[in-house]
């Protein structure tokens, strides 16, 4: 099973580069066929629901485009994908997006803020109430992730560091299951595994996203070069996603229909969907996404987010400084190399549609 | 005393009669061949006495005694084909019994008793014919050396009963004729009851004391299930083969020199000569 | 002349032989450059000198973190794993399935249920064992072993069935018992045979391990494959890729070469 994933994941590009092809020269000048990926996570339900709904079709006939959606069993399957040129627009984190595609050479525009995380990703330990006493046990976390990332700023918190505990790559569909074997004494993960773990007699909360607000933050991103060819996908997405959480959000008997759908499409119900929803702060309001990517915290989060995955070897093996991929703020101001800028943060497609322009 | 008694012996698959009130008593150090055409159940007939198969009616007494239900060293046997084991050497092949009845538990010998248990080996292969090679892998002789060894391996167990499945069947005339040589000369020295089965005619009348016919008296296709073999005749060779004797008809012209052993067919035939001295001493 | 009596000689078939070996190592060299050229960043398709200086880093270079040799340290887990798992599945495949071969009461007993057994995936097992034996070693080792021992334990008993009735009733000729009939006729008859078909298991070995460590571990070739996959670092994955096949052929040599020197007689036959 893994392997033919594996295989999935090289095959096309092989032949694609043996081709001399790629995914954007194969197109005409003025495209308007895109194709978007997006996996299960509370903050990108949204996602599969107006693709369902027909939402998507709506604000892409609006734009004369075809947008195709797909849904992804497997994150970072997807942001894979996408960084090997086979989608257009993936839903990613703002870490992920500076480690797979913009480390990767793919530039990337991050169109839309969907949310951030405010208590989806937890620190998890069994028997024990305080985060210190993480100190000496092994925590079994997805490494490289935002769990990672929040460990990290969790031990940071208290004057640890990663050498004082040691950490276990596990996959995160078994970590419920993990949880439960007697090895297993400390954890982090991310919702809906949180619920589910917490809800466990021993299992305490010891630290969670909601304590670093505004750090592990879910985007829609899209290549830099789609974007420029055909600026109204953009667009398309804005008004996409908008519209869907608007929907989301509302107090009506349609709204209630929408989360129970997006509950069930991501493996609960109604009231397990409003719960982890408000461990998000969702952006349904354009203004509100506006104000927080053009803060001033946008910077200070990212960098800290680059010192991280350096720190870790991600940002390539031969990497000799965080600032080797540069990234572009709001207001042109730019972290690390301005000559390698891979990943771009904008409010222009987000002010658009606060502005009702879309 | 009576070697091998068999009375109102019947052997049947499910409704299909093999074998059918077979009688028949052979008496100690006789050299007794089956013959009869092919499916009449001869085989069948020296599975019953080995053990490997029971009767379905009548019974077979060894010595007066009920045959036990399964093989045992009393009864050795040697097969067409499959009768020596690939894995272990020629000395490794002769030794085996010997090892296993001394060693219950390990199968293996060791030290002095090994070595003794090697040198009697290596006489009784020397015996057949096969000095020389006793660490070759069986799938290193010819076909006519593995049946030498075969024999050498049933020999070393000193069995009552030497019970013979066809064995010459697949070789060549002329080695064939030299084993024919040994087998007598086995016969001659080793006190033992022999049942051989085999097709081939000529080669009973060559080697047995008695020759024993298996036929169906009823054959037609629609009779053959429901009819089994008998015994419809009983040969006694005159003048009478005695085991340790050899009457002047037996002298063997000299077989042909194709086997690819010549030491294996010198040894047959040095035997011979010695045997020749019984001739002078005269008949009963 | 017909195709089928073209024979190729021996630098000929040589040259075919290493053809595909060619086409492949160009075909990657031609694919990575134009990707190369259109983004030096691309990580699909690195270059020779990031694949050369990656295994440096991998192979010669103490990693920052932990101080160790990553590639040796993986392939030391790995292989640990790996030894466990074939060391076990074949002691388990050879009490049962000569059990099985020899005793038709056994064979009764044990025959159904290992079929019904080796036809479970053993991949749609792994989350059960994580939960029943732990993330740890435990747990990677026991898939390995319920992934192959169904299948050796059926195999020794098909070999052990088909060696002839004669050679068992010869050996009964020969005073043995049921305990020594197993031992010293049949058990060295079934040799050769396990030794081949934990060849034929040393792919589906690999892959439980690797699906294994994937999962859950800290160390391990699957670990590190699966670990780098979130960012798509193919001058790890292809190395790491091109050395488990390696370590398979080594292993694959060593296991024909045993078998040669173990069992002569069993070549003398072929």
């Amino acid at each position: 099973m893994t392997m033919i994933r594996l295989a999935r994941m090289t095959l096309p590009a092989l032949l694609l580069a043996a081709t001399g092809l790629s995914a954007t020269e194969a197109r005409a000048e003025t495209r308007t066929d895109f194709k978007v990926a997006w996996s299960i996570y509370v903050g990108w339900m949204p996602w599969g629901h107006a693709a369902e709904t027909g939402i998507v079709d709506r604000w892409a006939d609006r734009y004369g485009l075809t947008i195709e959606v797909t849904q992804f069993n497997d994150y970072v399957e997807s942001i894979n994908q996408y960084t090997a040129g086979a989608y257009d627009a993936v839903t990613l984190t703002n870490m992920d997006a500076l480690s797979i595609p913009a480390a990767g050479g793919v530039d990337t525009t991050a169109v839309i803020v969907g949310d951030f995380s405010a208590g989806n990703d937890a620190v998890i330990l069994k028997d024990a109430e305080s985060l210190e006493e993480i100190r000496g046990r092994s925590v079994n976390l997805v490494e490289y992730s935002v769990s990672h990332y929040l460990l990290a700023r969790a031990l940071e918190s208290v004057d640890l560091s990663e050498r004082d505990v040691s950490v276990v790559n596990t996959a995160d569909p078994d970590m419920v299951g993990a949880f439960q074997t007697p090895g297993v004494t400390a954890m982090v993960t991310w919702n809906p595994m949180v619920a589910e773990i917490a809800a466990l007699p021993d299992a305490n909360i010891v630290f969670q996203s909601g304590q670093i607000p505004g750090e592990i933050i879910d985007l829609m991103a899209a290549s830099t070069a789609a974007l420029e060819e055909n600026p109204d996908f953009g667009k398309a997405l804005a008004g996409i996603w908008y519209e869907t959480a608007a929907l989301m959000v509302s107090d009506t008997p349609e709204g209630a229909a929408a989360r129970a759908a997006m509950g069930a499409a991501s493996g609960t119900d109604q009231a397990g969907f409003e719960a982890q929803l408000a461990a998000t702060r969702l952006f349904d309001d354009p203004a509100d996404a506006v104000a927080f990517v053009t803060s001033p915290d946008l910077a200070g989060t990212m960098d800290r987010v680059r010192g991280f995955l350096f720190d870790k070897g991600l940002l390539g093996p031969v990497a000799a400084s965080a600032d080797i991929v540069g990234i572009e703020l709001p207001g042109g101001v730019i972290l690390g190399d301005p000559g390698n800028v891979m990943l771009r943060f904008t409010d222009r497609f987000m002010r658009m549609a606060a502005e009702g322009a879309l | 005393m009576t070697a091998l008694s068999i009375s109102h012996l019947w052997k049947e698959y499910g409704d299909q009669i093999v074998l059918e009130d077979v009688s028949i008593d052979i008496g100690p150090r006789s050299f007794v061949a089956l013959v009869g055409p092919s499916g009449c159940g001869k085989t069948t007939f020296l599975r019953l006495l080995l053990g490997q198969e029971t009767p379905s009616r009548g019974r077979i007494l060894i010595d007066g005694q009920p045959l036990p239900p399964e093989p045992g060293p009393d009864r050795g046997v040697v097969y067409q084909r499959y009768s020596v084991f690939p894995h272990l050497t020629v000395l490794g092949n002769v030794m085996l019994g010997p090892e296993m009845r001394a060693s219950r538990f390990l199968g293996r010998r060791f030290g002095a008793a090994r070595r003794a248990l090697a040198d009697e080996a290596r006489a009784m292969l020397a015996e057949v014919g096969l000095a020389g090679s006793e660490q070759k892998y069986p799938a290193q002789l010819s076909g006519g050396m593995q049946q030498r060894l075969a024999l050498a391996q049933a020999l070393m167990m000193r069995p009552r009963v030497l019970l013979l499945d066809e064995p010459f069947g697949a070789l060549d005339p002329g080695i064939r004729a030299d084993i024919h040589a040994l087998m007598r000369r086995l016969w001659n020295e080793v006190p033992m009851t022999v049942v051989m089965v085999t097709h081939d005619l000529r080669e009973a009348f060559t080697l047995a004391s008695r020759v024993v016919v298996f036929e169906r008296p009823r054959d037609r296709p629609e009779e053959r299930d429901r009819y089994g073999a008998r015994l419809s005749r009983d040969i006694v060779i005159w003048p009478p083969r005695l085991a340790g004797r050899t009457t002047p008809y037996d002298t063997d012209r000299m077989p042909g020199r194709d086997d690819p052993t010549p030491d294996a067919a010198a040894a047959g035939t040095t035997r011979q000569a010695e045997g020749r001295t019984h001739a002078s001493s005269p008949q009963p | 002349m017909r195709a089928i009596n073209i024979r190729p000689g021996r630098g000929t078939a040589l040259v075919l032989g290493l053809l595909p070996f060619a086409a492949l190592a160009v075909a990657y060299l031609a694919g990575s450059a134009l990707r190369l050229a259109e983004n030096p960043s691309d990580k699909l398709l690195p270059a020779l000198t990031t694949l050369a200086a990656s295994i440096d880093l991998l192979a010669f270079t103490p990693d920052r973190r932990t101080g160790d040799y990553l590639l040796w340290a993986d392939t030391a887990a790995s292989l640990t794993r790996l030894a466990w798992g074939l060391g076990i599945a074949a002691s388990l495949a050879l009490v049962l399935g000569l059990l099985a071969g020899v005793l038709p009461v056994m064979r009764a007993l044990l025959a159904p249920f290992v079929a019904f057994v080796s036809m479970v995936p053993p991949l749609a097992l792994l989350p059960i064992l994580f939960i029943v034996m732990g993330l740890g070693e435990t747990s990677k080792i026991a898939l390995i072993v319920i992934g192959i021992t169904p299948i050796l334990i059926r195999d020794l008993m098909l070999t052990a069935t088909a060696l002839p009735r004669e050679m068992i009733v010869k050996a009964e000729t020969l005073s043995a018992s049921s305990w020594l009939i197993a031992l010293r006729v049949v058990l060295p008859q079934v040799m050769p045979r396990l030794i081949d078909s934990l060849r034929l298991q040393i792919g589906p070995a690999f892959l439980f391990l690797i699906a294994a460590e994937a999962i859950s571990s800290d160390a391990g070739l699957g670990y590190r494959i699966f670990l780098v996959r979130r960012y798509l670092a193919m001058e790890v994955i292809f190395p790491y890729v091109a050395w488990i096949t390696l370590l398979a052929v080594l292993l694959d040599l060593a296991l024909s070469s045993l078998r040669r020197r173990m069992f002569p007689w069993a070549e003398v036959g072929r």
